[in-house]
């Protein structure tokens, strides 16, 4: 404990967004090796600290991920007549810590491209403040603007990874249900998709695990009286 | 298989089918109309942030001087800038900032740094010191392109461009120094120097001239005027001057109480307030004041 208050508060604060994000990596299906997910202070401070003062070197920190077998099934559309052998829809991942305090259209446009040379499906930007206006316009309208990977940009800030909110005794287990097990439901229950209760995307649950517009999540609550409780929510 | 249901065995709920018929052409035409507004408006913010990012590189010569910008650069800069509200003009101005460059989109040099490292900085004005942000203070190389900039943020329509009606607000001006350059553009007209010359081609030219440039003088002073006062529809108003002969309204007659019952006899189920609608009224001869007063004034 003495040793922890020894290091600088910027540190630890990167510590534990950089754990938080392994973990998020980790729950949205990707591979990740355990060591990496329990990283101890002193082995982040040696990895990712400044030589000169101590201070964490957010250009270094950057690292992608690749989607688990698990995964890509999820992700992966029940064979058709018209299209007997999908794709999964989803691939790599790349994520930066960008050391800039303010990131505008440029810096944004500059990831972008990045994430397209690089061939990876999608990418995760952490930034220290949130971006600018425009920069968010950008973020929205990028299905429709031509540049950009596949899968989208998602923007994260900081101080919103500081603790892991899917750890609170508050929040309850939400899985993200494949095409498969979606029209499964539905047909349990005799439903279209308009009548389940919705959840939006920018939820932090939601933005936590990535979800797409359209896709489904099990809620999974413990109930006093019957044990788990399972609700379910479509993606909006 | 799904799970059978208890209920009697009906017709299996059919998936939703997309292409059923609409119920009612008018809840389509709403729908469309509604739709058609909402693309418009995502058209419109596409436009700007595409505006937005070639404005970031802007201009397009590195050593390009602010006041003297290339006729080019400064016909593509006042086009684009036409659907900018001044929000999306300031979000321009930040986006500059971040990419470290001058706020004003034709000039190439950083903006000024702020002399002390601290967040807020003291700055001498007329009426003391103030202290103001340091976000402030690094935002223009220099005064020069802080009031270029600005002239062209209070020209900026506070409408949004989807909402605007055709033709307003899509003339934006630029302080320049070269303005001979951009007359072609430019809606400045140097006027003195034509008279000028015209000076020494005898008195009845030099009347139509003065008329001319009298009339001239006159229609822009309309123009601002218009502008000033913010009439929406400038070039709809009628361009001479308004030649109206006032008419008194003499025919007026003292008011008259609603007709009894027993006036009209056997219409009375027919009354409104006292007022029979001739409509469906077997036609009657009346003076020519109950004429008067059954003008109209249930239309309006």
């Amino acid at each position: 404990m003495d040793s922890d208050r020894r290091e600088s508060p910027a540190l630890i604060r990167l510590w534990r967004i950089y754990k938080t994000t392994k973990e998020m990596c980790a729950d949205r299906g990707y591979e990740m090796i355990d060591e990496d997910l329990e990283i101890s202070l002193a082995e982040f401070k040696s990895r990712f600290s400044k030589e000169s003062d101590g201070e964490p070197d957010r250009s270094r920190m950057h690292f992608s991920a690749k989607p688990s077998t698990l995964m890509l099934a999820k992700y992966t559309d029940p064979p058709t007549p018209k299209n007997p052998d999908p794709q999964p829809q989803t691939g790599s991942l790349w994520i930066e810590f960008t050391p800039d305090e303010n990131v505008g259209l440029k810096q944004l446009r500059d990831f972008m491209q990045h994430l397209v040379t690089g061939n990876y499906w999608s990418g995760i930007l952490i930034c220290p403040k949130p971006i600018t206006g425009m920069a968010l316009r950008l973020l929205r309208g990028s299905g429709g603007l031509d540049e950009g990977p596949p899968g989208g940009v998602e923007v994260f800030v900081e101080q919103d990874l500081l603790v892991n909110i899917t750890k609170h005794e508050l929040v309850p287990k939400h899985v993200l249900l494949s095409k498969e097990e979606k029209n499964q439901l539905l047909a349990r229950y005799r439903l279209k998709e308009t009548q389940l209760p919705r959840i939006q995307v920018t939820d932090p649950v939601a933005r936590y695990l990535g979800l797409r517009r359209g896709q489904v999540v099990k809620i999974i609550r413990r109930s006093e009286t019957a044990g788990r409780y399972a609700s379910y929510r479509w993606a909006i | 298989m799904g799970p059978k249901s208890i209920l009697k065995n009906s017709i299996p709920v059919s998936s939703s089918s997309p292409s059923a018929k609409p119920v009612n052409e008018r809840h389509l035409e709403v729908a469309l109309y509604h739709a058609n507004l909402i693309k418009e408006q995502r058209d419109v913010e596409e436009q700007i942030l595409k505006a937005t990012l070639t404005l970031l590189d802007f201009p397009s010569a590195p050593g390009a001087n602010p006041a003297r910008p290339s006729i080019a650069d400064a016909l593509q800069f006042r086009t684009l800038i036409i659907p900018f509200q001044p929000s999306d003009y300031d979000s321009l101005i930040e986006e500059r900032n971040i990419a470290d460059l001058c706020g004003y989109a034709l000039c190439p040099k950083p903006p000024k740094r702020a002399p002390l490292a601290g967040k807020l900085q003291f700055v001498d004005t007329k009426d003391g010191v103030q202290i103001v942000n340091k976000k402030e203070l690094e935002v223009w190389c220099s005064e020069e392109c802080a009031r270029r900039a600005l002239y062209v943020k209070v020209q900026l329509n506070e409408e949004p461009a989807w909402m605007r009606r055709g033709g307003i607000g899509d003339k934006i001006d630029i302080l320049v120094e070269n303005t001979e350059d951009h007359r072609i553009v430019l809606p400045l007209r140097p006027k003195h120097k034509e008279s000028d010359a015209n000076k020494d081609d005898g008195e009845t030219n030099q009347d139509q001239e003065d008329e001319q440039e009298a009339w001239a003088l006159r229609e822009e002073a309309m123009a601002e005027l218009a502008q000033e006062r913010g009439d929406r529809n400038a070039k709809s108003t009628k361009k001479g001057l308004i030649k109206a002969t006032i008419e008194e309204r003499m025919t007026v007659k003292t008011p008259v109480a609603p007709s009894t019952e027993v006036q009209h006899g056997g219409a009375a189920h027919m009354a409104i307030e006292g007022h029979i609608p001739k409509a469906d009224m077997p036609k009657k001869s009346v003076d020519g004041q109950d004429e008067d007063e059954e003008d109209n004034d249930w239309d309006d």
